[in-house]
Parts: C-alpha cells; structure tokens; sequence
C-alpha cells in the first residue's frame, strides 16, 4: 500500500465516523437547542433503533424496510415520552428532565436485555452495500461510503430546512429567544414535541445504521452517550454547525490518534473536551451570537 | 400384602432420606448475571445445570446463585457471602479474571474448593496458583500457544497483531507472540485497541494492512468479536491478508452474527460442537434436545464443571477438604475429548482444536482443521508438588 | 440554608444505629450490606454538599472514592507505607484533586458542570485502566485494614469493622453538617439561590464553589479509604462515571439538600436492589424507575417528602 493510500484510507475511516457521531449528536443539540435540556438517554435510542432494525430485517429480510421503519418506531417511542414525561416537566427545570433521562438509560437497557437478550446480534449491510469499492486509488468497504453520504444529505436537508422554510425560522427563533417566539404567535408547545420527535428518529436511524458496522450490543447505548456528548459540548450546545463541526473534529481525533498513537487516544477526547469547557465553555461555535 | 407395601414404602422413604442426608452438598454459583458477560454467565449455568440433570443428580445438589455484575469487589463480597453465610461446600463458576484476581486469597484462606468455569488469566494456576482452586476451563496460554507453532508450520512468516487493551488481550497476545517467536516467526506490529470504547476498527485495520504481513492474529470476545470480524469482511482484507485468532472470536454464540465475514477465519479453542466424536455427538444432540441451540464453549465450561465435581463426589468426597482434594484426581472423555487435571497446577489438560469457520448450506459451521493433543501448561511458578 | 433539625438528628441517629444493629444481629452478610450502604451513604452525603446545597452536579464523585482508594492502595501495597498515614494521604489525595477539578469546574454552570467533572472524572477513570503499574482492569489486591490492636480492635473481624465504617459515616455527616451551619455553609447556599447578588456584595464566587468541591472531596475521600480496606483490593471499575451517576440517583432518591436524605437514600438503595435481585437480574429497571417516578412527584426524595408533609401538617 502506497503512503499516500493509507492516508487516504484513515481520512475516509475518520469522515465516516464523523458522519455516524454527526447523525446521533444532531438530534440532541437540537432538543438542547430549543427545551434546554439534555436527554441522555439519547444513547439509549439509538440502542433501540440498531435492535428494532435488526428484528424488522429478520422480519422483512429486507435492510431498507429497518432503515425507514426504526426511525419510525424509535420516533413513537420519543413520542410517549414527551407527553408522559418531557412535556409534565417543563416546569420542573432542566436538571429535572435531564435525571428522568438518565433513569431512562436504566429502564430501555433493562427492557432490550429482556426483548432481545444479552447476545450481540448482527445485521447484514444491503447487498448493493456489500463488499468495497475502488476510490480514490484505495478499496474501501461500499457501506462505509454509503454512511459518509448519508451523513452528507441529511446534514444538508437539515440546513435547507433550518435555513430556508418557515418551520426552520420557527425553530430559529425558539433558540434565540423561546418567549418573543411564543409572543409572535409561533406555537411553542407544537414546535418542541416535532423537534424532540424529529430528534428520537435520528437518533433512531443512526442505530440502524450503525448496527451492520458495529452489531447491535447492550451497551452500545452507554458507550456511545459519551462521545457524543462531546461532540455537542465542543461544538457548542444548540448549534447544528457546531454538531458538524464538533462530530468532525471528534470523528478525526479519535481516528487519527488511534493510527497514529494509539495509547493516546483514548484520553485525547477527554482532554479536548476539559480544554474547551475551560477556555470556550460556550462551544466553538455557540448556538446564540 | 397389605403390610409387605407398606414395608417397602417405610423403606423407600427411609432409601429417600438416606440419599439425601449424604447428597447434602451446596454449590454456590457465581456468575455474571448482568453486565457485559452477562450471556456467558448464562450459557455456563446451563451447562453446569444441563450435567446435573444428565447424571440424575439435580435434586441432590443444592444450588445457591450469585451475579457477580463482571465487577471484581462485588465478585469478592459474594464470594464471602456464599462462603461465610451460605456455607456452601464448594464455589463453581467465574468469568472475568478480575473477578478471579479479587477472589484469590480469600479462597486460598478460607479453605475453600472453587472450580473456575472461564476466568483464563494464566497466574491463577501460574504463581498465584492454590490448591483450592482448579480450572476446568482453559488458560489464556494453553488456548493461544498452540497457534504459533501451527501458522509457521502453514509456512506464515510475519504476522500483525491486535486486541482489546486489558489484561486478558495482553495475556493472550505475549503467549501468541512467544510461541510464534520460538518456531522462528516475526511479530512485525502490534496494537491494543481501548477495550469497551467506540468501535471503529477501520482505522487499526488500516495500520494492519500497511505493515503488509503474512496474516493477522487477533483476540476479541463479545460484542467486540462481531464487530471486529464483520469490519475486517467489510474491508476486504481475507484474500492477502487471513484472519486468525483466539477461538473466542469466531465463539458458535456470536458467528452468526458475524455471517459470511467469518467464513475462512481459524481459530485455536479447546472445544468445537461439531468435533466428531461419540462423546460429542451424544451431548451436542442432547444439549440441542433441551435448549433449542448448539452449545458454545461457554456452555461446555459449565458442563464439564459439574462433571469434574461430581466426579469428585463419587469418589467419595464430602466436604470442603476432601473434595479440593479430590478434584485434581478426576479424568475422563468428555465433548471436548480427554480431560484430566493437571496436578502440578491444578489447571485442565486438554486437546486445543485449530478450526476454519465454514459455510454448510446458509448456516455457518467449524471444521476442524488440526488438533494438538494433551495441551499442558508449565507450571510457571506454581509449587503444587 | 441547612438547618440541623431535630427530626435530622433523630434520622441520623436512627440510620447509624439501625445499620450497628443490623450488622451485630444479623448473618455475615449482612455485615457486607451494612458496609456498602455506609461506603455509598458517606459518598452520597459528600456529594449533597456539593449538588444539593451548592448546585453543582457533579458526575467526579466515584473518581474521587476512586482516587483516594488507589492512593491508598499504592502507599500501602507498593512503598510499604503504615495504613494511618496512607490513609491520611490517600484522603488529601481526593481533596487536592477534587479542589482542581472543582477550580476548573466552577467556572461554569448547569450542564457545562456536570460535563467538566464527566471528562475529569473518565480521564482519570482511562488513566487508570491502561496503567500496567497499577494493575489495569486486574486491579490491586493486598490491601491492608488499619491495625487497632493496641485499642483492643480487631479490625479483621467483620462486625468490628463494620462498626468502625458506621462510625466514620457518623463523624462525615458531623463534619458536614458543622460546615454547611457555619458561615462558610450560608456563602455557599447564597451562591447558589443568587449568584448575581453574592457578586455584588464581594464574594469571590467561584473560590466558594472551589471550596465546598474541596471539602466535599475530602469526605469522598474517606468512602474510597473504606471501600478500599472493605475489599482489601480495588480496580477501575470504581471511577467509572456510572458509579458517580449512581451516588447521584441515590442522593436524589433519599432526597437531595437534606444531608440525611442521601443517607437514607443509600439505605433504601442497597437494601432495594439486593431485595430485587433475588427475583430478576434486571434490577436496573427498577432503579430507573424509581428515579423518574421520585422525579415525578416533585424530586423531594424520600426524606425530603417526609420533612414536606410534617411542615404541610405544622401549617
């Protein structure tokens, strides 16, 4: 392999990574952005979307009928929540949000450790996505790039729509200031229980995105909570262009750190992470000017 | 007549409780029940439960079950408690060395026989070795050392290695190594992945591939085999660079999972369900008949434990003592084939099978591909005798 | 504002007596649930200083028992050091750590806390896992008990020890209490109820928070110290940031910013969860859900919903 090929390989692996942190770290700066809270049990979502994935596809023998309907079922899920739980505490502050998250984390594992039990399960990539394609002079596995491009689309759909429709001004100026929104006559209460939907289902989908790559396991949900956290955090909390950021620079630094130093990279994140809250608390790229 | 029946009943009932005034032995079962081992610990209790009742013997024993939630100081606390509270006469199970490690002395005091039905960490039948403790399963040395000599007999010059960065990986990747090195192989790279953090192999397969070796030898286990198998398929590496490992790593638990990308892979492990013996046969097809699904390693862990402990209590042992000092004398031809405890260490000695996962029809499956028989660690330390 | 009341009294008194009779009746089993519920009473109590009373949710606490236990261990096991002033420095140890990380932290508010802590709190957590010197994931073992002899202890004897822990969870709450009543105690509730207005009147606010981080360390401190002489052999698992979410979840079920809550918090916990474990391995769901539901019903947590119904029927 050429010098220039392994650099090329470990530059895709990165984006690609990247591209699953940007899809699970999207959702929950978004719900931050708007109700203020963070849902830690965002990790545990995305465990459920990789196993309702995996059973829809033993169910359909079809990978494309889990990629549309986990996101669909993950977001139902996301849907009882906010009106069992989220929406009753809204008056109750953030922090109290943020702990029945956290007691969620508790219950979805228990309840997919009884559904589907403690064994790993796998889930096979679509036949069109197997095996791997020659680019950029180098092979590389065909599901990764497809995961690259998704994570590609759907970051531009999501700026189009924030960018460009009402729905997207709506949620703008809900970051900016929730009160003069409400007091413009924008239904408040509506755009919160979409958007925390909307949240659920991505997160529902990189589950099932990730599960042919990483196989579905319980304690994916846990693993993956942290990182992604992170990404919010650096990135700025609220803020989708500090979740495109934050995921990039999270997704290289582990990638290239685990090729380049390998002892280090575990701590590196941690570290980054210590010197943003430090020096720039509020994220590189903050969510309100 | 009337009398001469209820004779024979006074007499059955009195057969009864003789029976089981001397089956009073109390087993105390610790095993991951939650946690990342949890489907390990569950796979050795049927097994070990699977034996009881094949011998007819699951009422006479006494069993008393503890999770030791894969955490070492939870392992110790209900280790003393099965010990100290429930007086149970011999300990049976273990999966994590840690959990092992924290256990140790406690055992080796307190005087009280522990069968191990996983745990492989190689001191605890090396220089932490006890005559308390006996392994039934397999070091983490006897279940790597075999696969040196054999790649560089299959003419493999240089190989890569990679594993989860904790003690286990590090153990069994020094015992491949060594034995590699000593047939005249070369190690021309070597990494430790963070254990139980993202799972993104690409970028250590990336390294891998660039050292050009001859073959990779690697050891994961879980979720992180599934992962690491399906990855190392999805960059299609099988055809210059072949995949080897720890038998764990293509475990029939997970393989299916894995799907086509393991097809190819060998392996090293002290059992195989589809080794053609009588003896293997019979239990595979019994072990299906009650559970609905192939034993894996793990699940013959926990058989031969009981076997091995009743073995010992046939042999007329009763209590603590007696049965520590009886278990090291038990042998005989199991599913794995022979089996005997190694009294200069307590450890099992045992064939390690070199299999190839293969396709048959839309299932996967292990051939065995070669056999080093009597596998026998040294005693690194160990003063037994 | 803490006040010691005499119903906390009564409760602190009850729970450390109830626990003293526990361990001298019951088997030697329950000697072990009487220990974890003091090593996770006293953690649980050091953390109320910092979240119940100062506001600052913190995810370093297990780090902090973690930090002290290898401290410790390493004093103790690799230099040959007596356990009296292993512990000593063990605890100092958690202390200095905990008041940099609480420097830093304090700086920031609300989720940015509970994030620095997060990443201070896994740093040390890999840090620890990767070194060989330190055992890794197979963890130190060889750790020894203080030696009362000379008192006429025998720290090896499971009710004695027991005793001993019991004891110790007594004189943190004291130390809790003496501090959270001084003047110090009022700084600290006032940073919290109104930041702006302790600015105006001079008050370094961040020194206030880096303080009470410190203390309530030192406190933590003395958990790993026991958790460590208890097991006589510790491993990572003890800094992981679920341990630390855990100590909070029982803060918060005793009832947080009551002191004695999380106390009675750590009790009705690990009574609960050995309880459950005897029909299911999935005691975890419980545990979430009691966490939502005390959040539910107005996160006053069991004590604190006890205090709420006594005053309500004082009215």
């Amino acid at each position: 392999m050429t010098d220039a090929g392994f650099w090329i390989l470990q530059f895709l692996n990165a984006l690609q990574y990247s591209m699953l942190l940007f899809l699970l770290s999207i959702g929950l700066t978004v719900i931050f952005g708007l109700l203020h809270f963070i849902n830690l049990a965002h990790g545990a979502l995305y465990m459920l979307g990789a196993y309702v994935g995996v059973s829809i596809a033993a169910a359909t023998g079809s990978y494309w009928a889990a990629f549309l309907l986990a996101p669909l079922a993950v977001m139902a899920i996301g849907a009882v929540l906010y009106f069992t739980l989220i929406d009753r505490l809204r008056q109750a502050g953030p922090m109290n949000q943020v702990l029945v998250t956290f007691g969620l984390i508790f219950v979805f594992l228990d309840a997919v450790r009884i559904g589907w039990g403690d064994i790993a399960l796998g889930l096979d990539a679509p036949k069109m996505f197997q095996g791997a394609s020659h680019i950029f002079g180098v092979d590389y596995p065909t599901y990764r790039l497809f995961i690259i491009a998704l994570g590609l689309v759907v970051m531009g759909v999501l700026m189009v729509i924030l960018n460009r429709t009402q729905i997207g001004a709506m949620i703008r100026a809900g970051v900016e200031n929730e009160h003069m929104a409400a007091a413009m006559g924008i239904n408040v209460g509506r755009l919160f229980f979409l958007v925390f939907c909307v949240g659920c289902a991505l997160a529902g989908l990189a589950g099932v995105v990730a599960a042919p790559v990483f196989s579905a396991t319980t304690g994916m949900g846990i693993s993956i909570l942290i990182p992604t956290l992170i990404v919010v955090v650096i990135g700025g909390l609220g803020s989708l262009q500090g979740a495109v950021v934050g995921a990039l620079i999270v997704g290289f630094l582990e990638t290239l750190g685990a090729a380049v130093l390998p002892g280090f990279a575990a701590i590196s994140v941690y570290l980054l992470l210590a010197a943003i809250l430090v020096l720039r608390p509020q994220g590189l790229i903050p969510a309100r000017g | 007549m009337k009398k001469y029946i209820s004779g024979l009943a006074v007499a059955a009932a009195l057969t009864t409780i003789s029976t089981a005034a001397l089956a009073e032995t109390t087993v105390g079962l610790l095993l991951p029940k939650s946690g990342v081992f949890a489907a390990l610990g569950n796979e050795i209790d049927d097994g070990f439960v699977f034996a009881l009742e094949e011998a007819g013997r699951a009422d006479d024993i006494k069993i008393v079950r503890e999770d030791t939630e894969v955490k070492p100081p939870v392992g110790l606390a209900k280790a003393r408690k099965l010990v100290l509270q429930d007086e149970v006469d011999v300990i049976v199970g273990v999966v994590s060395s840690g959990v092992l490690g924290a256990m140790r002395d406690f055992i080796h005091e307190a005087e009280v026989p522990l069968i191990v039905s996983n745990a492989g960490n190689d001191a605890a039948t090396g220089a932490a070795c006890s005559p308390y403790i006996t392994r039934v399963s397999f070091s983490n040395g006897q279940v790597n050392r075999p696969m040196g000599q054999w790649m560089h007999d299959q003419g493999i010059q240089k190989v890569y290695t990679l594993a989860s960065d904790y003690a286990a990986g590090h153990q069994m990747i020094d015992n491949f190594t060594a034995a590699f090195t000593e047939a005249g192989g070369e190690i021309i790279g070597s990494e430790y992945t963070p254990f139980g953090q993202t799972k993104d192999f690409g970028p250590y397969l990336t390294n891998a591939r660039a050292a050009n070796p001859d073959a990779i030898f690697v050891f994961y286990a879980g979720g992180e085999a599934i992962s690491f198998v399906k990855q190392y398929g999805s960059f299609g590496m099988a055809a210059d660079v072949p995949l080897f490992g720890s038998g764990f790593l293509t475990s029939p638990l997970y393989v299916a999972a894995e799907g086509d990308a393991a097809v190819g892979v060998k392996t090293s492990l002290h059992y195989v369900p589809t080794l053609d013996t009588p003896e293997n046969n019979a239990f595979v097809a019994a072990f299906k008949e009650r559970f609905g699904r192939t034993p894996s390693e793990y699940a013959v862990q926990g058989y031969d434990s009981a076997r091995v402990l009743l073995g010992a209590l046939d042999s007329g042992a009763t209590d603590r003592k007696s049965i520590a000092a009886a278990l090291p004398k038990v042998s005989y031809t199991g599913p794995r084939g022979p089996l005997e405890i190694d009294p200069a260490t307590n450890n099992v000695v045992q064939n390690i099978y070199i299999y190839e996962t293969v396709k048959d029809g839309d299932a996967l499956t292990q051939k065995v591909v070669g056999v080093v028989e009597g596998v026998r660690d040294a005693p690194n330390g160990c003063a037994l005798q | 504002m803490f006040r010691q009341t005499p119903l906390r009294t009564f409760a602190l008194i009850a729970v450390l007596a109830g626990l003293a009779t526990y361990a001298a009746t019951g088997g030697y089993f329950a000697r072990e649930i009487v220990l974890e519920i003091t090593i996770l009473a006293i953690l649980a109590v050091s953390l109320d200083i910092v979240s119940g009373f100062g506001g600052m949710v913190s995810l370093f606490h297990g780090a902090l028992m973690g930090l002290s236990a290898y401290g410790y261990s390493v004093l103790t096991v690799k230099f040959g050091l007596p356990p009296l002033p292993a512990a000593v420095l063990g605890v100092a140890f958690a202390a200095v750590c905990g008041t940099i990380v609480g420097g830093i932290a304090s700086n920031t508010t609300g989720i940015f806390f509970i994030m620095t802590t997060l990443a201070f709190g896994q740093l040390a957590y890999t840090l620890v896992f990767q070194s060989r010197w330190l055992g890794g994931d197979d963890g130190m073992g060889g750790i020894p008990r203080f030696d009362f002899k000379w008192l006429g202890i025998n720290m090896n004897d499971s009710l004695q020890f027991a005793i001993f822990a019991i004891l110790l969870l007594g004189l943190v709450y004291v130390a809790a209490a003496v501090l959270l009543r001084g003047a110090y105690g009022r700084t600290l509730s006032g940073v919290h109820a109104n930041e702006d207005r302790m600015r105006a009147l001079g008050v370094t606010t961040w020194v206030v928070r880096m303080r009470g981080f410190g203390f309530s360390a030192l406190l933590a401190g003395v958990a790993g110290i026991i958790a460590a002489q208890h097991t006589q052999y510790i491993s990572p698992e003890l800094l992981f940031w679920t341990v630390s979410g855990e100590v909070l979840i029982v803060a918060i079920l005793g009832g947080s910013g009551t002191l004695i809550g999380p106390a009675i918090g750590a009790v009705v916990f690990v009574l609960l969860k050995h309880e459950i474990s005897n029909y299911t391995d999935h005691w975890h769901m419980f545990v979430g859900a009691a966490l939502i539901l005390t959040v539910l019903a107005g996160g006053r947590g069991i004590y604190g919903q006890l205090e709420h119904w006594l005053k309500r029927g004082d009215a």
